[in-house]
């Protein structure tokens, strides 16, 4: 049963797993959503402008900075793995993502991570994440469906 | 009674004669009996000279002790162990000297857990997967394997020998594995759901629609991954059962609703094997106090277990009471499958074992369902045994403590 989303939602992925994070993406997208990736903490944050060979600022690499920033500011939901490159992990994550304040401490995150460490699940509710689900338990549909989900009702 | 010298005619009397006869062969006698006094006496040194070799030189610790648990002796092994010295020790009662505690630092009471069950003439084996920890004289610990054993005199307990065996190694090179097998299969699970996830984008049709032999082929690379995934989580349960990371959080659960629900997920394959599975709840029932998804894992297990093994068109009863003189609840799910053999039910709760008369049948299976229900369930104040005839059926019992005050509402069932 596929509900439709009334406007294009653009969903952040932060997932190391090259594979993994082009399935991601596909399914999302094929659910009619906006998807930006990144595999670091980092990418995520940087709006450094790339130079090229020469040293120098292209209109390109300005205008991919812009779109990334463009895009940032349009994140409606957040699916985060806790493992990731480099040195920051999920929480990492979510702890600057919410430092933002406004708007983006409401933005919904999904951990979807490997481990069910009882621990971590518990870390990462008292950051008030409390969507959290293990990887291989679930099928791509279902989280995908819950992310439709509090979208839709973000909605009303 | 020196005889005259210069008597030569018969000099003693015929009594005397009789009298010094007796005397002689009193002197052989008690000649005799010296010189096997002394042969035994040469010969119990020599055997203490053994004995003593025996306990000096054996590298396990060595405690005897009295009836009331007043050290006796110690040998060297154990004086290097503990820190203490023979003289220190010797007359002291064990219960405050060699202090022992369990994995999580609890103290091991020796009355309880060990002298009451000894002088009743029992064995106390605490090992590698149940080890002692012994706290030093300088309050160091280690993990200790001991065996206590009853000293018997002519059928009477006198005291008991326990020996202690310094198991530091084994407990490292067994965390090592355990944290191998948790860390690999962390790993797994990244490939697996890069299987799963593409193969569910492929099934449903994601990216083309397949023909009906591809969709059933896919279907079994599915199944196949599927299967992987459950056991690399019973490997993960396993490995944080062993590890102690294994984290229970009891509280206040409906236990008919939890089997009600693991009822519906298993309807598929109840269904599938034409079985009839009849439940019997007893009204107005307690809730227990326990973990709620770990006690779904145990009968989890033990019903799908009962499904598994049990033939088309069997039946599975289960059967929840209250026990109030023990304020228990007690859940017993019935089976009419191929039992577990007789010689093999001792082993049925240990990691990794499968019956044989079930290996034989279905090749899905861990062997580490039942040691992971027993785990949680040893760990939850609870109970869990069986009873079992192999071609009839069996039937297993698992008790929790009832939280009391609380009542669940009437079940529909």
């Amino acid at each position: 049963m596929k509900k439709n989303l009334k406007e294009t939602k653009t969903v952040l992925v932060v997932e190391d797993d090259q594979p993994l994070l082009a399935v991601i993406k596909m399914k999302l997208e094929k659910e009619g959503m906006h998807v930006i990736t990144s595999r670091s903490v980092d990418r995520v944050f940087s709006i450094e402008i790339e130079k090229n060979a020469a040293n120098k600022i292209t209109m390109s690499s300005v205008e991919l900075s812009l779109k990334h920033l463009n895009d940032l500011d349009r994140i409606d939901a957040v699916w985060l793995d806790h493992n990731l490159l480099g040195s920051e992990n999920g929480l990492d994550f979510v702890i600057k993502f919410k430092d933002n304040g406004g708007h983006w401490e409401k933005i919904p995150i999904f951990v979807v991570s490997n481990t069910a460490d009882p621990e971590l699940v518990q870390k990462y509710a008292a950051a008030q994440v409390p969507n959290y689900y293990v990887k291989a338990e679930h099928t791509l549909e279902s989280i995908v469906n819950d992310i439709k989900n509090v979208l839709l009702g973000e909605k009303k | 009674m020196k005889p005259r010298a210069d008597d030569t005619s018969q000099p003693y009397s015929d009594r005397e004669l009789q009298g010094l006869k007796e005397l002689k062969t009193a002197r052989a006698s008690i000649l005799k009996n010296l010189q096997d006094t002394e042969e035994e006496s040469q010969n119990n040194l020599q055997k203490t000279a053994i004995d003593e070799a025996v306990l000096e030189s054996i590298g396990d610790g060595l405690v005897v002790m009295d009836k009331l648990g007043i050290i006796t002796y110690v040998n060297p092994a154990l004086e290097r162990m503990v820190g203490w010295t023979l003289d220190e020790i010797v007359g002291n009662s064990i219960v405050d000297t060699l202090i022992l505690e369990k994995e999580k630092g609890e103290k091991v009471s020796y009355n309880e857990e060990i002298l009451s069950k000894v002088l009743a003439g029992g064995i106390v084996v605490a090992d590698l997967t149940n080890p002692f920890y012994h706290v030093r004289k300088d309050k160091s610990t280690f993990p200790i394997s001991t065996t206590v054993s009853p000293i018997l005199l002519a059928g009477e307990i006198i005291g008991a020998v326990m020996t202690f065996r310094d198991i530091t190694k084994e407990k490292e090179i067994d965390k090592a594995k355990t944290e191998f097998v948790s860390l690999a299969s962390h790993q797994l699970r990244t490939p697996l759901s890069t299987i799963n996830w593409y193969t569910e984008m492929l099934l449903a049709g994601d990216v083309g629609k397949l023909s009906d032999k591809q969709d059933t082929y896919l279907r079994e690379i599915y199944r196949g991954s599927q299967r992987m995934v459950s056991l690399v989580n019973a490997l993960l349960s396993v490995s944080r059962m062993d590890l102690g990371t294994f984290v229970l959080e009891p509280e206040p659960t409906d236990f008919v609703r939890l089997i009600q629900t693991i009822i519906r997920e298993q309807q598929f394959h109840i269904e599938r094997k034409k079985i009839i599975v009849t439940t019997s709840f007893q009204d107005s029932l307690p809730l227990i106090h326990a973990d709620g998804k770990l006690l779904s894992m145990v009968v989890q297990n033990i019903l799908s277990n009962a499904v598994k093994y049990t033939p088309d068109n069997g039946t599975i009863d289960l059967t929840l009471t209250l026990i109030p003189s023990a304020n228990t609840l007690r859940l017993k799910i019935k089976d009419t499958g191929y039992g577990i053999p007789l010689a093999q039910q001792e082993q049925i709760f240990t990691k990794l074992f499968r019956a044989d008369n079930v290996r034989e049948k279905e090749t899905e299976g861990t062997g580490l369902g039942l040691y992971i229900a027993k785990t949680i369930i040893d760990n939850s104040e609870g109970r869990l045994w069986f009873e079992s005839e192999e071609n009839k059926g069996t039937t297993f019992y698992l008790e929790l403590p009832a939280f009391s005050d609380q009542v669940t509402t009437k079940h529909k069932v």
